[in-house]
């Protein structure tokens, strides 16, 4: 059993890999492999962990799960075009309760603590001894002060790209790109993590090749 | 020669290739490992094939995108083979995790969020069997959980891996009292907000099925503030962020991550806050976490191929902006 | 006889009162034992903002606890009494505390407590604080600032919104990208060939989602009037349901609903990669002249990204996702950057909603610049200069903006 689950994890690698090469039959079936049983690896996770795990198990304890059962209920009634306008409340409250409950964690994380965290010295004399700790710090500092700062002014809307303002956006964009190529960059490291996982199982795991 | 006949060759030439090293497998061939000499000799010819593809373009003979795939696939799979290894410099948010670790007395909970599938395995496994054993060797107890369905069978697959290590047999772990799987568990971030409150009234039973309150491990475990330290394996959403802004900034919870390479630059504005006690990110991370704790495993392993693959790639940046100057050139001189 | 019942009179007061200092001990002290004072003025009460289960006990340390290496206190003991049970150790804590937290402890059940210093051979215990047990508060005023920010912010949305309501014009700055959506739907009707359109891999309770589904409205009556072919594949069931909805709606409105079928937006599957790699087979097969990948995206973006360059389709992106805008970056035609996209979708629909919306959010990032610029010039010059003012300036704000 080992051996032809080792060879089918193979075959359906290699399938997927051959897109590289060109479009195939061997990628089309395997294609239609991985859509048909990831659609319906969902089906019964959602099914057994979603609605028998949490709604059918938990009902008689926890009253407030009718709600929730008669709210899942009514999004069904889309299926039905003359009464389909009912469902539009349980979206409703889907869209209305995390946003609720978002605006306050991103106030709070993403707004409060940054700005909190981008107040900072351009210098300082407690900013270590030496030249070397000191300087580090400096320009640590004035990165993180410029890049926010016209990071921001970028991304304000109400005002055209004009004059000095202009140049500030032009220095976020930069700051922006930066970033970009930063994240780039460890993306590019994040996929090769991937690859390097999949062919040490092919060379590893199937063929035997390495350690 | 036509196309359909080389591909049929190659498609035979491979077969052939799988078949005699499978058969090979079974009968117990050895390993294939390349001698110092022999891992250099196949840098210089990466390094010469690259000179040609610089040559080529240079005359104008641009090459294929699946000449670049197989220098991708060659750069990756070739290090596999070397028993050469890379020097890994530990990184200050590696350490902080380390150090805070290794501070905290035997008997302190730690509680390990799963929240990644197989696909960013090969990334943020190595984290877990490295931080797992780290628990276990300073007799730390181990809550398991994941906001991913395929989380807590990746713990499994780590669990397996750690405890059969002979340093952590000899500690005799029980299921229940030294560690625990509570599972997955639906919900997303309100999961986390309701975990704040109570842990049981999200996590019934363990991924076995046993009652929360029949488990000595948890049974006296009501919400955060009785957890002292907190790791998160995040491949994406729900994950570290939903974590920051919900078990860190509202309920105070000490919160390190492995992340993803992907997600790592959109977590270090947290570190740079404090609301992150530290950061793994990407297999670099692992790599810097298994040096920094002296447990050798897949993450240094890899990252012999992650440097060449990234060497490959600059070549090539490079190779491309040499074709996009020299057809700008062109054309400006028929101009 | 008078001289000698003084005599012992005065023996036995000056016995008593040496043995009140300390009541633990007998009339005739063990000279082996290190003795020391008790900490006083303990206090219990419950600790602010938190789910009714910490109680706060501070005291002040034993008058024998002294900063060095012949410190006679070793440490405090806290004993917790529950309901008037009996007492329960509960922490043992180094010597120089005068704090400790209670935690895990339970509502409407009453907890005292005393503290004892330790030295090496002897404890000497507090008085029994009052009963006390925890509570919980109907407000969190450690998050007013949290609140007054939050308040100023949705208030200026709310103001916008009515504002634009009211029919009066609010200026949105030229976005880059968006020219380029009438000319890449021109292209594919000229070419013959589809639009894809895919929103990402989000459900309808995600704001790009939302605003994909929004510029979506936008090029389904564009498509409707020139009857381009459009294709949407989606991986979220609802968005399936919204998205038909919004391109039926643009198809009745251009007066052509006979044009519109089901079968421009079919779903695929939830999971992730099974989607992409759906979706790259239709890109590879139906060759679509461009392609729109608008919202919220993983590890999926380049991937679809790449394989709708290498079929040569012009390629607008957009999504707030700042790890996937690299790749749209590089490998589309436009992109959309993070909080465009949701400006694209408010300048698109020139919705009062969304325009009202977007307007608000630059009253937030006004207050954030300002707050930056004051509080780094503040730190900056404070440091430099020494002076008291400014860095008290900066030490406010960095408590304004505090929420633990």
């Amino acid at each position: 059993m080992e051996h032809f689950a080792l060879w089918v994890a193979a075959f359906l690698t290699l399938g997927i890999i051959s897109f590289l090469y060109k479009d195939n039959p061997w990628y089309k079936v395997t294609e239609a492999i991985f859509v048909g049983i990831s659609a319906g690896y969902w089906v019964v996770v959602l099914f057994w962990d979603n609605f028998y795990g949490k709604f059918w198990v938990g009902k008689d304890n926890d009253s407030m799960l009718y709600v929730g059962g008669l709210l899942g209920l009514l999004m069904l009634m889309r299926l039905i075009p003359k009464i389909g306008w009912i469902s539009r409340w349980p979206l409703a409250f889907i869209v209305g309760a995390t946003s609720g409950l978002w605006m306050m964690n991103y106030f709070a994380s993403n707004i409060m603590v940054q700005i909190q965290g981008t107040i900072v010295p351009l210098f300082s004399a407690n900013f270590g001894e030496g030249m070397n700790a000191g300087y580090s710090t400096v320009i640590g500092n004035l990165v993180i002060f410029i890049g926010t700062f016209t990071g921001l002014v970028y991304f304000f809307f109400s005002k055209e790209h004009k004059g000095v303002y202009g140049v500030g956006a032009r220095v976020g964009i930069f700051f922006l790109m930066i970033t970009f190529g930063a994240a780039f960059g460890y993306t590019v490291m994040s996929r090769m993590s991937l690859l390097i996982g999949r062919l040490d199982f092919l060379f590893g795991d199937w063929l035997g090749m390495i350690k | 020669m036509s196309t359909r006949i080389k591909e049929i060759i190659s498609m035979v030439i491979i077969t052939a290739f799988v078949v005699v090293f499978y058969f090979g497998k079974i009968n117990g061939w050895e390993s294939i490992e390349f001698s110092a000499t022999v891992s250099y000799i196949c840098i210089l010819l990466l390094l010469l094939a690259l000179l040609w593809v610089l040559v080529l373009t240079l005359r104008g003979q641009l090459i294929g995108r699946r000449v670049v795939f197989l220098f991708v696939g060659i750069s990756v799979t070739i290090p596999l083979f070397m028993s050469l290894e890379q020097k890994i410099n530990v990184s200050p948010e590696v350490r902080s995790i380390y150090d805070t670790v290794i501070a905290l007395p035997p008997g302190s909970r730690v509680l390990v969020s799963f929240d990644f599938d197989p696909p960013t395995a090969p990334e943020l496994q190595p984290m877990a069997e490295t931080f797992l054993q780290l628990c276990f060797e300073r007799d730390l107890k181990v809550i398991i959980m994941g906001l991913w369905p395929q989380g807590p069978q990746q713990a499994n697959l780590a669990l397996e891996k750690v405890l059969d290590l002979d340093v952590i047999k000899e500690k005799n772990l029980q299921y229940g009292i030294d560690y625990v799987n509570l599972g997955f568990q639906t919900g997303n971030e309100f999961v986390i907000q309701r975990m704040g409150s109570s842990f049981k009234s999200m996590f019934n039973t363990d991924y076995r099925g046993t009652p929360y309150d029949d488990i000595p491990l948890v049974k006296n475990i009501k919400n955060f503030s009785n957890i002292d330290y907190s790791f998160n394996l995040s491949a994406g959403f729900p994950g570290t962020i939903e974590w920051v802004q919900i078990a860190v900034d509202r309920y105070g919870l000490l919160l390190s991550t492995g992340s993803t390479a992907v997600q790592a630059p959109q977590v270090y504005p947290y570190l740079n806050a404090g609301q992150l006690n530290g950061i793994l990110g990407g297999m670099n991370g692992a790599a810097e976490f298994e040096k920094v704790t002296g447990f050798k495993g897949k993450g240094t392993k890899y990252m012999l191929s992650q440097s060449f693959s990234h060497i490959i790639v600059i070549a090539f940046i490079f190779i491309g902006n040499v074709a996009f100057f020299r057809s700008g050139r062109k054309s400006l001189l028929k101009r | 006889m008078k001289f000698i019942l003084s005599l012992f009179s005065i023996i036995f007061l000056f016995v008593n009162i040496s043995s009140q200092d300390n009541p633990e001990s007998f009339p005739f002290v063990d000279s082996s034992k290190i003795t020391i004072a008790p900490p006083t003025s303990v206090i219990a009460e419950d600790f602010k903002y938190d789910n009714a289960e910490k109680l706060s006990i501070t005291w002040i340390p034993s008058i024998d606890d002294q900063i060095g290496d012949n410190n006679k206190v070793k440490g405090y003991k806290i004993y917790r009494i529950t309901d008037g049970g009996q007492p329960e150790l509960i922490a043992e804590i180094l010597p120089g505390s005068n704090n400790y937290l209670d935690e895990g402890l339970e509502e409407n059940i009453w907890y005292s407590y005393f503290v004892s210093s330790i030295s090496d051979n002897f404890e000497a215990r507090s008085n029994t604080t009052e009963s006390v047990t925890p509570k919980r508060e109907w407000l969190n005023f450690d998050l007013k600032f949290l609140f007054l920010i939050a308040l100023i912010i949705s208030s200026s949305v709310i103001y916008y919104i009515r504002h634009a309501s009211k029919g009066k014009k609010l200026f949105v700055r030229k976005i880059a990208g968006l020219e380029a959506v009438d000319d890449a739907i021109g292209r594919a009707t000229e070419m013959g060939r589809p639009i894809l359109f895919i929103p990402g891999i989000h459900d309808m309770d995600d704001v790009q989602t939302l605003a994909a589904i929004t510029i979506l409205g936008n090029v389904a009556r564009q498509i409707a009037d020139y009857d381009t072919k459009i294709r949407m594949p989606v991986s979220r069931s609802l968005v399936m349901t919204a998205a038909r909805e919004t391109i039926k709606a643009a198809y009745q409105t251009a007066g052509r609903p006979d044009a519109y079928s089901d079968d421009m937006v079919n779903y695929i599957t939830d999971e992730q990669f099974g989607y992409v790699a759906a979706v790259d087979g239709i890109m590879v097969r139906e060759k679509p002249a461009t392609i729109f990948l608008l919202g919220a995206f993983f590890a999926e973006s380049l991937i679809l990204a790449e394989t709708g360059n290498s079929i040569g389709a012009i390629q607008i992106a957009g999504t707030a996702r700042p790890a996937q805008l690299p790749f749209f970056i590089a490998a589309c035609d436009f992109t959309l950057i993070g909080e465009e996209l949701f400006a694209a979708s408010a300048y698109l629909s020139g919705e009062p909603k969304m325009l009202g919306s977007l307007k608000g959010q630059d009253i937030g990032k006004g207050i954030a610049m300002a707050a930056i610029v004051v509080g780094v010039l503040s730190a900056t010059f404070g440091e430099i200069w020494d002076v008291q003012f400014l860095l008290d300036i900066k030490q406010y704000l960095l408590q304004f903006f505090t929420v633990r």
